[in-house]
């Protein structure tokens, strides 16, 4: 008998087991429980004395309120900018840079694998300060192309491994057959290899996403003038005008991780094992 | 953690059109060959602007780092040579001591119970059953938050008056300490507010867990096996390629991820109890444009925390489940 069919017969268990995972769940989604039960709260208002699951009255405008304050709209639509350019840039270099590493002589790939991890490893404090001397030589500090050049380089490593190990997993003969009716390279790896990553690729496109929307740290250094501000900076922007108005902040938040929660629940099927960002097999 | 990525096969960089010995080449060879070799140098080409970019964006910084380590810069005028002067003057500033024991607390205290909650998680929700997947986004889900709101969330809910973290300790009895605002408890508060931020290790442990053939289980099984056993002697080992790379996964990660909350709840108070190494980097170099400094303090902070990587890596080592790469 497996564990399968021993734990299946065992109704008590299945009971608790839920009950611990329904406990588990809770605990994780209270943060979101609690942020939009915040932004709903009427500003001004004394402390509750009790715990308040649904704020008394629900004031709506609150999200009306943060676009005046600062011009968020225009750090959304910088944003958005950021992200339509470093997501279509990353796929094509990431896509690229991991096809081309499953072409290679097994002890080059072993080698260029071993680089990526290392480079995966690298914390990117190490390189604030002198990408921004190197920005800054470049003359592309407060402009958003400091923001979007990592997406030159696949964004990162992590994405070109995953393609990397995407591609290994389509059979050579798929790629030597389309060689011999006389396909370049270019076209090899947009007719077949690609249509064949499709998973990987919806996966990089929502990671890439989440990277470049969420990033703080890179605008924080790289941008001068607030015009050229991204949401999370000019969120922060908000939180100096007005550090206690927490009803305006929680608001602010919940615009901020909105298209990302959302983005990972419409893809989350790829991101565990039994959907695995595998390619062609579906393993 | 790559065995299943290695044994696979193919890779073809062998000759399409292998000569035999004393043949004369036909017309028709040669062009295969050319093309052969101009689609191998095409497949080069498409590396360039990831191995370029790593290049300029990582390597080059990286190393520019231990350079200026030794200069005096401030990003306007040109560098001044200054030899181990910024190292001296590091160790012997009590801020540098302070960010090194609060970067370490956090580490030792948040990486083992992120690790746990990953892998109890995983566990729990290991197998395919109904309303898993709801479950196993649940856990996933605060990991997505953007770093800036996830700060302002969290600093709401441990706000001492109007926090609803608070709220619920005193409804259900327990002590509510002032969490941010007192320095006895700040770095707890970002150590806690970390462990819900646990989705990388999180699918990485399913993933390891799901490659794991149930064959074994159901062998153990047959030979009386407990539980217990199936997980300390099945489970366990089998994970450790994937627990040791996670560990130095977060280490390296803690060494970015404190600034944020850092920056924005707290900036390093009450009473630098929350500066951690990230922070202080970022004020010796933007706030006070110090960059050399900046830059020596980086560099003894990698010493650091590379030793911590290579010690991690033996002692697990002695697990001995060494894997390729």
């Amino acid at each position: 008998m497996t564990i399968k069919a021993r734990r299946q017969s065992v109704s008590g268990g299945t009971i608790l087991h839920h009950a611990a995972s329904l406990a588990g769940a809770a605990l994780f989604l209270l943060p979101f429980v609690w942020v939009i039960s915040a932004s709903l709260r009427q500003p001004g208002l004394p402390p509750p004395r009790t715990i308040e699951w649904v704020p008394q009255p629900i004031v709506w405008t609150n999200y009306l309120h943060i676009f005046q304050l600062v011009p968020l709209g225009q750090y959304i639509v910088n944003s958005l900018i950021v992200v339509a350019l470093a997501v279509p840039i990353t796929l094509v270099t990431a896509s690229w840079a991991g096809f081309a590493m499953a072409q290679l002589h097994h002890s080059l790939q072993r080698r260029l694998v071993a680089l990526a991890i290392v480079v995966l490893m690298l914390p990117v404090t190490a390189l604030w300060l002198t990408r921004y001397v190197l920005f800054n030589y470049l003359l592309l500090i407060d402009t958003i192309w400091a923001l979007i050049a990592p997406a030159f380089m696949g964004s990162s490593p992590f994405f070109v491994l995953l393609f990397y190990w995407t591609f290994r997993r389509v059979p050579q003969e798929l790629y030597a057959s389309a060689r011999l009716d006389g396909a370049g390279v270019l076209r090899v790896w947009s007719a077949i290899a690609l249509p064949l990553a499709r998973p990987t690729v919806i996966a990089v496109a929502v990671l890439t996403f989440v990277l470049y929307w969420s990033d703080f740290i890179y605008p924080l250094l790289y941008l001068k003038s607030e015009r050229n501000y991204t949401l999370p900076v000019g969120v922060q922007l908000l939180q100096q005008m007005d550090r206690t108005n927490w009803p305006l902040l929680m608001a602010a938040s919940v615009v901020m991780l909105t298209p990302v929660v959302g983005m990972f629940l419409a893809a989350q099927r790829l991101f565990w094992p039994e959907g695995r960002l595998a390619g062609i097999d579906g393993r | 953690m790559c065995a299943s990525f290695t044994s696979e096969f193919f890779l073809d960089n062998k000759p399409v059109v292998s000569l035999p010995h004393g043949n004369t080449r036909s017309a028709g060879h040669l062009i295969a060959q050319r093309s052969k070799t101009n689609f191998n140098l095409a497949i080069r080409g498409m590396l360039l602007p990831y191995l370029l970019g790593t290049l300029l964006l990582v390597i080059l910084p990286g190393l520019l780092t231990f350079a200026l380590a030794f200069t005096e810069y401030d990003a306007l005028s040109p560098p001044i040579w200054r030899g181990f002067g910024n190292f001296h003057d590091v160790l012997v500033s009590p801020l540098f001591w302070i960010a090194l024991r609060n970067s370490l607390y956090f580490a030792v205290l948040a990486i083992p119970l992120r690790l746990l909650g990953a892998l109890a998680f995983a566990l729990l929700l290991k197998q395919r059953r109904r309303g898993v997947g709801l479950y196993r986004a649940a856990i996933y889900l605060p990991t997505v938050i953007p770093d800036v709101a996830y700060a302002l969330i969290w600093l709401w809910i441990f706000n001492p008056l109007y926090g609803p973290l608070n709220m619920l300790l005193s409804a259900v009895g327990l002590p509510a300490p002032a969490w941010l605002v007192n320095p006895q408890t700040a770095k707890l508060a970002i150590v806690i507010m970390s462990l819900f931020q646990i989705g990388e290790g999180f699918v990485v442990l399913l993933a390891g867990l799901h490659d794991i053939p149930d064959e074994y289980y159901a062998a153990a099984a047959i030979d009386g096996g407990n539980r217990w056993q199936m997980f300390r002697f099945i489970t366990l080992p089998l994970l450790a390629p994937w627990l040791l790379l996670l560990t130095i996964r977060d280490l390296t990660l803690s060494a970015q991820n404190t600034f944020t909350p850092a920056y924005l709840m707290t900036d390093g108070g009450p009473y630098f109890s929350t500066l951690f190494m990230p922070l202080l980097i970022f004020d010796e170099a933007f706030e006070r444009f110090r960059i050399g400094m900046g830059s020596a303090i980086l560099l003894l902070f990698f010493l650091g925390l590379g030793l911590l990587v290579v010690l991690v890596y033996f002692v697990a080592g002695g697990w001995g489940y060494a894997d390729d790469y």
